[in-house]
């Protein structure tokens, strides 16, 4: 089965956030809200841009 | 005439016989071209003027060209007017989406004709079933946003942080199996909650509610100041004797909510106040947005004092030097709240120029 690009880049993209939080929860690392909105505002551009790419790949496909 | 050579329309009568060559054009004889110039416009079809999306003149799915045709204006007009009412409430491109999906286009059905044709078929019921159905995901969502920024909050952000990332794992391995991307805006909603509790830092495990404190001299204030989770706090100083105490320490922490500290007019207000995300208005300065830090008359020596170190993470906090303001009220004294900072301002003056 072809991987899905999506999953893949989404799951990533959550996952550095969780370990974002987790540095920030631990102590490791002082993360402002300036940051944390820079960072969930990457995530979510790197989700819905992966999405269009591969709906566009679909699309071609047809 | 047949639609292969459109471009003249003689009568039957006037053709050459078969087999005869074909005369040359004379002056009374227009030319192909001619006729076609000359030839009048075919008869506007029958019924009222259907608008269209352009498909010809489109930017984004051909509305404005659509319009602009219509009321026979330059399109640019009406792209003008749908960008700009984005600013301003958005309720042009509200219509520009209506527009979209139910005025059709003059060429191919696009994608969103197509959705609009689906919408149609599904009817007025099912329509606001799947637009109810579409609101409450949405709850769901903002619940677990606020279910893990309240985690978060109460000291559980390593393991919120751990079920985020075991979340977004479980996206990038499922991808392999064809994805599941259900699974996508639910993490997201975790994800946010977590990460704006955390850079936040709230801290909400001193309890939620509202506390109020009024204590009648300096010694009645703890060491380590007033504070707790969540909620309305207020400490009142305007009872204790200000010529006697001169200088009064006090720590304020607040995780969520409204904090207000009132003290008399005549207390010069000095000390460092921080706050997360939200407003800070300390003796009328007022600010407001994320990490307000605010250094009040820093180094001065004017009596009475009230030296502040306060810490919210998310709301208000006021420190009033008003005789007068009343925590249940927002206002200091006659007109809007705003309007009143300027009282506490010159009372500010005047006390901390006091000695």
């Amino acid at each position: 089965m072809r991987t899905d690009p999506v999953s893949l880049a989404s799951g990533a993209a959550i996952a550095a956030l969780g370990a974002l939080v987790l540095l920030d929860s631990s102590g490791a690392l002082d993360v402002s809200l300036g940051w944390i909105a820079v960072a969930l505002s990457a995530a979510l551009g790197v989700i819905v841009l992966v999405s269009g790419f591969a709906k566009d790949d679909s699309g071609r496909q047809d | 005439m047949t639609d292969d050579n459109p471009s003249i329309d003689r009568p039957r009568g006037d053709e050459p016989p078969a087999g005869e060559p074909p005369t040359e054009p004379t002056a009374e004889q227009p030319t192909e071209a001619q006729a076609t110039e000359q030839r009048p416009a075919p008869p506007p079809a029958s019924g009222p003027r259907r608008l269209r999306r352009s498909s010809g003149d489109r930017v984004v799915v051909g509305v404005a060209g659509g319009l602009g045709r219509y009321f026979n204006v330059d399109p640019v007009i009406f792209r003008i007017g749908f960008g700009l009412s984005v600013f301003f409430g958005g309720l042009g491109a509200f219509a520009y989406l209506l527009l979209a999906v139910f005025v059709p286009t003059d060429g191919d059905p696009d994608r969103a004709q197509r959705a609009g044709g689906r919408l149609q078929s599904i009817g007025l019921w099912r329509g606001l079933a799947l637009v109810a159905l579409g609101l409450v995901a949405l709850g769901g969502l903002f619940v677990l946003a606020g279910g893990a920024a309240f985690a978060v909050a109460l000291g559980w952000g390593i393991p919120v942080a751990i079920v985020v990332i075991a979340l977004g794992a479980l996206l990038a391995l499922t991808a392999r199996s064809g994805g599941a991307r259900w699974l996508i805006p639910p993490a997201v909603a975790i994800a946010m909650g977590a990460g704006v509790a955390a850079a936040s830092d709230v801290d909400i495990r001193g309890g939620i509610g509202e506390r109020d404190y009024r204590p009648l001299s300096a010694e009645a204030i703890p060491a380590d100041g007033y504070g707790f989770g969540m909620g309305h706090l207020v400490v009142d100083l305007r009872a204790i004797d200000w010529a006697q105490e001169r200088v009064v320490n006090l720590d304020v922490d607040l995780g969520v909510g409204q904090a207000d500290v009132f003290v008399p007019a005549s207390v010069c207000v000095t000390g460092s106040t921080h706050v997360g995300a939200g407003e800070s208005l300390v003796a009328g300065e007022q600010d407001e947005g994320t990490d307000v830090d605010n250094d009040v008359a820093s180094g001065s020596a004017a009596v009475p004092r009230l030296v502040i170190d306060a810490d919210l993470d998310i709301g208000q906090l006021r420190v009033v030097n008003s005789d007068t303001a009343d925590a249940d009220d927002g206002g200091y004294g006659p007109g809007s709240f705003h309007d009143d900072s300027a009282l506490l301002r010159d009372a500010q003056a005047r006390a901390c120029a006091a000695r």
